[in-house]
Formats: structure tokens, sequence, C-alpha cells
């Protein structure tokens, strides 16, 4: 099971965009971690206008966080989210500095958001 | 890293009050951590009154990067529930928070995994701040 949560800003990224990230984000799943594809789930989240700021100022910016199953190296941990890095900013054309990619084990529970 | 998500009543906190609190916790963030101004994310979600599941009326739920002493993080919150009093007036004990934490290397920003607190190195700060 992979489970990503992805926060855009409102207006940044069409929604034609976003059934590619969709599509793109499953096959990374499958393609780099073996997870059946349907056992992969992408939620967003839309920030409204004037309710994210990064640095102090308006946010461009989105973040693709994951809860990928427990047990995978570093090394493989890294490779999947270069991959949803790089994947990201071809369909978006975002920068690296506009990205936050996380994958977290799913039994870790420090955190909630 | 970090990800700052203030949870308010719709419609309590403007949008003028909003940007202060941005900018003031960017500096409280960065005036106890090494993490570059542009790498603090701050949200606001707006919440039904009396509908969602917080200790009060406002809350701050935080992530940061694992790994820095219990105190360091209790001052920080602290700090930063004291920046959204000062700047609108609700009473301190109309808001509460907490930071969750998430190993360093579980995260890639400006095109880089993360270090570990403490760990940042010019190179790393040169590179994510290219931009």
């Amino acid at each position: 099971m992979i489970t990503y949560n992805c926060t855009i800003q409102e207006g940044v990224i069409p929604e034609g965009q976003r059934r590619i990230l969709n599509e793109r984000l499953v096959q990374i799943g499958a393609h780099v971690l073996g997870v059946a594809p349907d056992d992969i789930t992408v939620n967003y989240e839309v920030i409204p206008r004037g309710f994210g700021f990064r640095g102090g100022e308006l946010s461009t910016s989105s973040s693709v966080r994951s809860r990928i199953p427990d047990g995978f190296s570093q090394e493989k941990r890294v490779e999947f989210m270069q991959a949803v890095q790089d994947m990201w900013i071809e369909v978006t054309g975002q920068t690296t500095a506009e990205l936050v990619v996380g994958a977290a084990d799913a039994s870790y529970d420090n955190y909630r958001q | 890293m970090p990800i700052y998500r203030f949870k308010v009543p719709a419609d309590s906190v403007p949008y003028e009050q909003r940007e202060k609190i941005a900018v003031d916790v960017t500096d409280v963030h960065c005036g106890s951590t090494l993490a570059p101004r542009h790498f603090v994310h701050v949200f606001f979600d707006e919440q039904p009154e009396g509908g969602a599941d917080y200790p009060t009326r406002y809350y701050l739920d935080a992530i940061n990067r694992a790994g820095r002493p219990q105190e360091v993080k209790d001052k920080l919150l602290d700090n930063l529930l004291n920046a959204f009093v000062r700047h609108t007036g609700i009473p301190r004990d109309q808001i509460s928070g907490r930071i969750g934490e998430t190993p360093a290397s579980w995260a890639m920003e400006g095109g880089q995994v993360l270090p570990e607190p403490g760990q940042e190195t010019a190179e790393w700060y040169a590179e994510v701040t290219a931009d």
C-alpha cells in the first residue's frame, strides 16, 4: 500500500496536470517499490490562495508526502523520492525549490497533519 | 520542511494577520535552527467552529526534522505559539500545539535529501539556496 498526500497551492497546478501526476505517481510506486497499482492511492489538498506561505511570502510550493510499506532500504527510499521529484518537475514545470517530497514508513506515527 | 499548520476557526484570522504570523514563524524557526528561510512552510487550515478534534480552539500542528533536544523543541513551540498570539490578540490559553517529527533522511527538498539537524554543511546550504 502506498498513499500519496499531495499539497498544492490554488491555481498553480491545473486539473489536466493533476490527472497526469496521478497516473505517473502510480507508475512510480509500482515500478520502483513493486506495489500493485490497485494498492496505490493519490490524495490532493488544495491550499486556498492567501492561506499558504513559504519563507514568509505567498507560496507556490507543492509537497508530496507519501506513506510506503515498511522495510525499504534508504537507497531504495531515495530512488523513490528522486523519481517522484523528477517526474513532478517534468510534468508541472515547478523547480526543486518549490517541491518537498517525503517517503515515510507506513507504521511511523510521530506526525499526523 | 518544517511544515507549520495552524488550525483555526473559519474567518477568524484575516489575511494581514496570516501574513505577519507567517513571517514571524519563519523568523522564529530560522532563529533556532539552520534551516534556509524558504524551507519554512506555514499553512492556515480553517475548521468548522467546534468541529475539530483539538484540545484548544486554535491549534498548531507541525512537522520538523527529528533529532533536536526536547528543550529546544519546547522553546520553539512556545515561541511559535506566542507569535500567533502576538498577531491575533487571542488569549494564550486558546492555542496549543505539537511538533511532530520525521527522520530527515525520509524527505527531499531543494533537490537534496535533508541533512540531520546540526549536520547541515556549507555545500548543502549553497546547493539548496542557489535558485
